[in-house]
């Protein structure tokens, strides 16, 4: 079999609520939304939800190769872009195409890409994450209440601005996953708004009240030393890497002894990407935990890791406009993959039609910049910013 | 597909030439070889070459959790195996019955999609590049020179390996001698050395460095003991060769002092540290830390499916370009100094069983076919114990005849 082309599709479209963090606290309802086409000389294509136009200078690395080479595939991707390194828009394009040449492997095995992967069950163990900071107090029990329904018994919230505020909200979340666990697990997320000693001060304050599992990104991404004096000086662990490109990014926090538990996803360059972090995460004793993403398509990978500990879920049908369906669900806290075959994601094409032909007067606000007072002093909230002070 | 059966056979058979390192310089003759092979609900079997002092752990593991059960799910099955050996621990025997479990399941993984398991892993076909190791310390001066000129000639080996330890003044000559032999292959043989861990960090150190007054080494391998994360680490500090260890190494569990402690410059990989899931933990650990890694020989030269998917894959040891025997053939061929890999379904073993048959023994575990038959030699990490009148003699007898067992600890 031979990768013969590939197309890209980019879309915009409207998620049912507002996604914020302390970044930007009041949110944002429009996202962009891709998806990479590869396909082949047998009639099988390979999708992927993420895509950049930098497909197209890549492209001929795997063209007329086969698919399920995908892991020498990655290293030639990896070796191409070897100047410039395997980051930014470089990184976006050999991690969708990862997921395309991944998606495809398993379509030709016809079996789920979890299987492929070598887990013996598709399932992994799912927390909730609003990625709501605009979101109000009603609407975070709601939420966190709906999720607890499916069984649900860990969720995250983003805070960093307001102290009384987040301490209430905690409580909020807490209280609506209390059903599913006496102690449900609560993760807190401030997406590199705070100073390292600022975490410390304010988590410490948050401890006081609450037993948290995991803080997330409490010092910017590289800051090595500025985590490690976090994860020392307060109870939760210190969780991150996000926003990191790969193993190359994740070794050094790993070996600095700066992080507890790393955040993995398709970012850490595909599936193959990830799977590496995971691994040099596994020899350091170090749980790694899954990023959300669109359709929870990259739960195949956590089901076959021995160290994932839990997979962050938005919440599905909010952002899936374009698939028809999507083999997976929530029950009794887990996320349940079936048997379709690869990814298990069936694209609508009327829908992407109808996303790409919407006009919605503007471009969507996204990714948002840093928000005026990150790393150096919390600046207050606004009541511009948010309707729940 | 399910799981139904296993079926564990034993053989013994003679070897082509004499092997022996540093701790057996008399050599050993016989090499007893395990077949494990599981079969399915659908014809097809998963063949792996190991695990002979293992057969009871084996048929432990097999009947408790792998009976009944999907091959194609085999990372999830090493972690039933894995967490089932938890108390007692992923090591020793243990490590060798989950190993030859997983590459047998992942040979039927490759089976069921009718690939080769290079293609399985995500690999490419490309040729793996390889180096050829003797195994040469029971061998005369004349027969390692000869040997690895006809590695060079006949199959185009740039790079080889020699066992030293024992006396400086034999291993310098000798190092000499594996390089003219491939001269005849490339002007700048690179030469590695392995001292499978006979010396102390400081008898390394001064051994080391005055071999690379004479001659550029590629690495040294297990200088000193494997548990010895910081006199490893103190060799690497003090030589200008990288020094390769790990392939007495169970798991990913105990590479993570070598790791943290910088002690090790190339990383050893083998099938044989908890299965081919185990291998690629390591490897892609390495990865991160830049490390590089090299895989163990392998019956039938299969570890080459597991390089061409190793993003930071070196070389690769081969004892043998041809099977000692009529029962295992492998469609991993060598040409150019490099293995190139076939198109035959799952990792390319075959198993010829009217030939098993005829050869098959209930119990050959002797101590004469085991790799090391007689345990660490007295003088390890101490001081340098020459080969004795008795040990070099035994080292000349034809193969097959009388064995000679060196008197344990008396010195």
């Amino acid at each position: 079999m031979k990768i013969t082309g590939y197309r890209l599709e980019k879309y915009i479209y409207k998620i049912d609520r507002g996604v914020a963090d302390a970044n930007n606290p009041s949110g944002e309802e429009l996202s962009m939304g891709s998806l990479l086409f590869l396909e082949t000389d047998e009639g099988i294509t390979g999708i992927a939800p993420a895509s950049s136009e930098k497909v197209q200078d890549l492209f001929q690395v795997i063209e007329g190769q086969d698919p399920r080479s995908v892991v020498w595939l990655w290293k030639k991707m990896d070796d191409f872009v070897f100047k410039g390194g395997n980051q930014g828009e470089a990184a976006a394009a050999i991690a969708a195409i990862d997921v395309a040449l991944w998606d495809l492997k398993s379509k030709i095995n016809q079996e789920p890409l979890w299987q492929t992967l070598g887990a013996r069950h598709g399932r992994t163990k799912a927390y909730a994450s609003d990625i709501g900071y605009c979101m109000k107090d009603e609407d975070i029990y709601n939420f966190y209440s709906k999720m607890a329904d499916k069984g649900v018994d860990a969720g995250k919230l983003k805070i960093g601005l307001s102290m009384d505020d987040d301490l209430r909200r905690i409580g909020i979340m807490k209280e609506a996953l209390s059903k599913v666990r006496e102690r449900p697990f609560l993760m807190l997320d401030v997406n590199e708004y705070w100073s390292p000693k600022n975490s410390i001060k304010l988590m410490n304050e948050i401890e006081k009240h609450y037993e948290i599992f995991w803080i997330e990104e409490p010092a910017r991404r590289w800051d090595y030393r500025g985590l490690r004096k976090v994860s020392k000086s307060v109870k939760a662990a210190v969780a991150t890497g996000e926003n990191l490109n790969g193993i190359t990014d994740v070794t050094s926090l790993i070996t600095n002894y700066s992080v507890d538990i790393i955040n993995i996803g398709v970012r850490q360059s595909g599936i193959t990407g990830a799977r590496q972090c995971a691994n040099i995460a596994h020899a350091y004793k170090l749980p790694v935990t899954m990023m959300n993403c669109q359709a929870n398509y990259m739960a195949h990978l956590a089901a076959a890791i021995p160290n994932h500990v839990m997979m962050e879920v938005f919440g599905t049908p909010d952002r899936e406009h374009v698939f028809k369906s999507w083999d997976n669900e929530i029950q009794d806290g887990f996320i349940v993959m079936g048997d379709s075959y690869g990814l298990g994601l069936e694209i609508d094409y009327d829908a992407l039609k109808n996303l790409q032909d919407t006009d919605y007067g503007r471009a969507p606000n996204s990714p948002w910049p840093r928000r005026e007072g990150a790393g150096l002093e919390v600046k207050p909230l606004d009541e511009k910013e948010v309707d729940w002070i | 597909m399910k799981i139904t059966g296993l079926r564990i056979t034993t053989y013994e058979h003679l070897m082509s030439r004499r092997m022996g390192d540093a701790n057996s310089p008399s050599g050993r003759d016989m090499a007893s070889t395990c077949i494990v092979e599981i079969t399915t609900d659908e014809d097809l079997e998963g063949v792996a070459i190991g695990g002979g002092g293992a057969i009871p752990q084996i048929k432990n593991m097999f009947d408790s959790l792998i009976l009944g059960e999907d091959p194609r799910h085999v990372k999830g099955l090493w972690q039933r195996m894995i967490d089932r050996a938890f108390k007692s621990g992923n090591s020793g025997i243990i490590t060798d019955a989950i190993s030859v479990i997983d590459i047998a399941l992942w040979d039927l993984k490759a089976k069921i999609n009718q690939e080769p398991l290079w293609k399985t892993l995500g690999g490419g076909n490309i040729p793996v590049n390889s180096y050829a190791s003797g195994m040469d310390m029971p061998q005369s001066n004349e027969s390692v020179e000869n040997w690895y000129k006809n590695m060079a000639t006949k199959w185009g080996f740039k790079a080889g390996k020699l066992k030293v330890g024992l006396d400086q003044s034999a291993d310098l000559e000798r190092i000499g001698l594996m390089k003219s032999g491939l001269l005849h292959s490339t002007k700048n043989p690179i030469l590695y050395i392995d001292a499978n861990e006979y010396w102390s960090s400081k008898q390394a150190i001064r051994k080391v460095q005055e071999m690379e007054e004479r001659f550029q080494i590629g690495w040294i391998e297990e200088p000193c003991r494997r548990g010895d994360y910081l006199g490893l680490k103190r060799v690497s500090d003090s030589i200008i060769s990288p020094v390769c260890a790990g392939e007495n190494l169970d798991s990913l569990d105990d590479f993570l002092s070598y790791f943290d402690h910088e002690s090790v410059d190339v990383i050893q990989v083998s099938s044989g540290m908890s299965g081919i899931t185990g291998a690629f933990q390591i490897a892609d650990c390495a990865y991160g830390l830049e490390l590089p890694v090299t895989l163990g020989g392998s019956v039938g030269n299969f570890h080459a499916q597991l390089a061409v998917c190793m993003p930071n894959f070196l070389t690769m040891e081969v004892q043998s370009v041809e099977s000692a025997d009529n029962v295992i053939s492998t469609d991993v061929k060598i040409q150019n100094g490099q293995a190139v890999l076939g198109n035959q379904p799952g990792n390319g073993i075959s198993i010829n069983h009217d030939e098993l048959k005829k050869i098959s023994k209930s119990n050959p575990s002797t101590h004469r076919s085991l790799p090391s038959p007689f345990g660490r030699r007295p003088g390890a990490g101490l001081w340098e114990y020459l080969p004795t009148d008795d040990e070099k003699k035994a080292a000349t007898r034809p193969l097959g005849t009388e064995i000679y067992v060196p008197p344990y600890g008396d010195v």
